[in-house]
């Protein structure tokens, strides 16, 4: 196994910012960049000619704009030395988080600024390749169907107890009403009938089973920890772990789709920071859909495989609780900034670990495991996913 | 009850890589990707072997036939699915150890099974495309 390059604890997240989610605002990635800069330059005090390392994500808003980062970086008048896009779907954010640990460990920058947005409720843009052959054009388009063949293929497999989910979207609300930054619609309690009752996409796949398409963003900067203390910073969190793989079991056409590539990151993360899951203090699962939490939590190794029902149905995951998951409501109930999503699951961990979690603070919170998934492929798993442990100093 | 949508079904653009593929379909021919060397299919066609470093690939007809491995009724179609919703979609393990997924034809949803045979079947879309489908294998 490689070495953890992030064990010395020396990167450190100084800063976290976030839009509140919107269904509809007609804004562009851009606008949104802008505006949590600016918040990030209220927060830390630097200005853009401090800048010199800019990582984001790459907006399905943007698709086919081959100049993006580089129009973006004039628009907010940025001179990086180092500029990274992203686009491995949900787990840009977290991933560009590693990168730019990984960036500047080579001194190739000294202090790096990531943005994630998307305004996926205003702009869709359609994808070609074989998601148009052999997908769209089957009938098969959009994660909720892929998530329905996923559902019934864990319902042969394990058998699927729907009222497990139906916990897990109850309790994900509870986090949406105190999260001024969830999307509006989503901040009212629901109960199990309602989540049983919801609108049928892809059997057995509901509305209420998946994330809504919103606009949004998040933000950080992070630098060394040594130009933290040297800025006199005093809160800071650390990465402390990170595993990453994209297409998981490349040559098998006939793949359990219930086994992710988290049965590898998983594992291995919590292996580099010489942890086991009794250890964390918090979850924040990307949950673009209900069911794929509970994946996470089987192969992450919180429960045993066919478990992950059992154990949403017997687990406190509130903030008092056994396992705090998604204390800000997820995805699920904060809405999904588009491909930004994925910032919403970690921009909740950051704020927690900065003691800054109004209203759902846990108590006590050291350390947090976040995750990424992006992409949907042709039935298989999903297309890359990441996991990151994240530690306050 | 407002009028719902109906937008054409999409016709797939072929590339280089998988106009055979669509050749074959016109034709009534699933044809599949096959590694000589490796001696293993592939679907979705690519443009080079997944299963070993510059594998010489050749197009075989499939015997068309497979199982159901899953399956979902989609309520909320697809562009282009309007008027078949709600229509079956099946992930089916073919002879050749590929998976494709395919619209079940002329099978009721509660008939769908987990392990039942079936068989491909064509959706005539234009004069050059014909979609594959998959229909009961008694």
């Amino acid at each position: 196994m490689a070495d953890n390059f992030l064990q010395d604890r020396d990167i450190a997240v100084i800063a976290y910012s976030e839009l509140k989610i919107q269904r509809r605002s007609g804004a562009t990635p851009g606008e949104f960049a802008a505006e949590l800069m600016e918040q990030l330059f209220e927060k830390t005090g630097l200005a853009p000619r401090d800048i010199d390392g800019v990582a984001v994500n790459f907006p399905t808003a943007e698709a086919g704009n081959t100049f993006y980062t580089n129009m973006l970086v004039d628009a907010l008048g940025l001179q990086p030395r180092w500029l990274q896009l992203t686009d491995i779907g949900g787990c840009a954010p977290l991933g560009n988080l590693a990168r730019a640990a990984a960036a500047l460990k080579t001194g190739m920058c000294d202090i790096v600024m990531c943005i994630a947005t998307d305004v996926s409720g205003t702009t869709h843009r359609r994808l070609g390749g074989f998601r148009a052959e052999f997908m769209d054009a089957a009938g098969f388009q959009g994660p909720p169907i892929a998530f329905g063949i996923l559902s019934d293929a864990y319902d042969r497999k394990y058998g699927l107890k729907l009222e497990a989910l139906g916990a897990l979207a109850v309790a994900q609300r509870n986090g949406a009403l105190v999260n001024e930054n969830a999307v509006e619609t989503f901040r009212k309690p629901i109960t199990v009938e309602d989540y049983m009752a919801s609108r049928m996409i892809a059997d057995p796949i509901r509305l209420l089973d998946c994330v809504m398409r919103c606009d949004g963003g998040s933000g950080l900067i992070v630098t060394t920890t040594e130009r933290a203390t040297a800025m006199g910073v005093k809160k800071m969190v650390h990465p402390i772990a990170y595993s990453e793989i994209t297409n998981f079991d490349p040559e098998n056409s006939t793949p359990d789709p219930t086994e992710t590539g988290f049965s590898v990151v998983g594992p291995e993360v919590l292996a580099k920071a010489a942890m086991s899951p009794a250890d964390l203090d918090m979850f924040h699962p990307y949950d673009d859909f209900l069911i794929a939490v509970m994946l996470q939590l089987e192969q992450i190794g919180f429960c045993g495989r066919g478990e992950g029902c059992d154990y949403l149905l017997s687990t406190d995951i509130s903030p008092g609780g056994d396992l705090p998951i998604n204390t800000g409501g997820g995805q699920i109930s904060a809405g999904q900034p588009g491909l930004a999503g994925g910032g919403v699951n970690l921009t909740e961990a950051l704020r927690q670990l900065f003691g800054e979690a109004d209203g759902r603070q846990v108590a006590g919170a050291k350390n947090a495991l976040v995750t990424g998934i992006g992409v949907i492929p042709y039935f298989r798993n999903w297309g890359s996913s990441t996991a990151m442990i994240l530690e306050a100093s | 009850m407002a009028e719902s949508k109906t937008n054409p079904r999409p016709l797939p653009e072929p590339s280089r890589t998988t106009q055979p593929f669509w050749d074959g379909a016109r034709d009534g021919k699933l044809l599949l990707q096959y590694d000589k060397g490796a001696g293993k299919y592939q679907f979705w066609p690519r443009p080079t072997s997944i299963h070993s470093a510059n594998g010489t690939l050749e197009w075989r007809p499939a015997s068309g036939r497979g199982t159901l491995f899953a399956k979902t009724i989609v309520h909320v179609p697809a562009r282009g699915f309007e008027d078949l919703v709600p229509y079956t979609l099946a992930a089916v393990d073919l002879e050749e150890g590929v998976r494709v997924v395919g619209r079940l034809v002329g099978i009721a949803p509660e008939d769908a099974k987990h392990g039942m045979k079936l068989r491909v079947c064509w959706d005539r879309l234009s004069d050059e495309i014909n979609y594959f489908a998959f229909e009961a294998d008694d």
